[in-house]
């Protein structure tokens, strides 16, 4: 079942409204707080990453987002108009000498907390996975 | 987000609540200059109120570390919450900061 599809324009001004209206979208799934947490975070650094880094905050270039909500799993899909990128190629942000960056752990964060993470059309779109379990009681 | 300065003898305590954000890390940021401006070098943030932490957040601490460090200051954290601590040892920034349970166990350790 498809819970969102929608465009929104390269404006990082919109990107923390826009999460925060999604999740509300998501309550009848009675997620528990730590995910709901993590997907809010998945969910916002990608849409981020959309903007700045592929749209490079162009405002005429567009980012889409779909979100499914299969049998046991949440699907959430983020794709932008850039050049794409190749996640293999960014840095280890735990690693010694660039653990005092200012930058790179969105990517590294997503990674470690979704459960499955794709990269499809040169990591134009970023296809998250988190498998769920519902809350208890 | 919230946040309020206050003193706890040659400490300076940072109140911060709601959310940390790449939309308002740059007002932490503005709290955090002031009190490196006013000389202070031991900060204690109490995370007691906070609900979300971005990337940018993190960064914005990580950038306050380094600028304490750089004049042999200190930094700690109280009251963090367990996603977010998720979050910090994630990405092993939990190295960098020492983390307390509540803002007495903190001031112990300055």
């Amino acid at each position: 079942m498809t819970i969102v599809d929608e465009i929104i324009p390269s404006d990082m001004a919109l990107a923390s409204d826009f999460v925060s209206g999604v999740f509300e979208k998501l309550l009848f799934l009675s997620l528990d707080d730590a995910t709901v947490f993590n997907l809010k975070l998945c969910l916002h650094e990608a849409v981020v990453n959309a903007i700045k880094h592929g749209n490079k905050l162009n405002n005429a270039l567009r980012v889409h987002i779909i979100i499914n909500n299969e049998t046991n799993k949440l699907i959430m899909e983020v794709t932008d108009q850039g050049a794409g990128f190749d996640h293999n190629a960014l840095p280890d942000p735990t690693d010694e000498k660039n653990i005092m960056k200012y930058s790179g752990r969105g990517v590294y964060l997503i990674k470690n907390i979704m459960d499955d993470v794709k990269f499809i059309n040169n990591g134009q779109t970023i296809k998250m996975v988190k498998v769920l379990k519902k809350e208890e009681g | 987000m919230d946040i309020k300065l206050e003193n706890i003898k040659d400490v300076a305590l940072v109140v911060v609540g709601g959310k940390i954000n790449m939309d308002n890390c740059n007002e932490l940021r503005d709290a955090f200059k002031k009190i490196l401006k006013e000389g202070k070098t031991k900060v204690l943030i109490d995370f007691n109120k906070v609900d979300f932490i971005d990337s940018s957040g993190i960064a914005s601490l990580i950038e306050m570390f380094q600028n304490l460090e750089k004049v042999g200051g200190q930094m700690r954290l109280c009251h963090v919450n367990k996603n977010i601590i998720g979050l910090f040892e994630i990405t092993k920034v939990h190295k960098l900061f020492g983390m307390f349970e509540n803002r007495e166990e903190a001031l112990k350790e300055f």
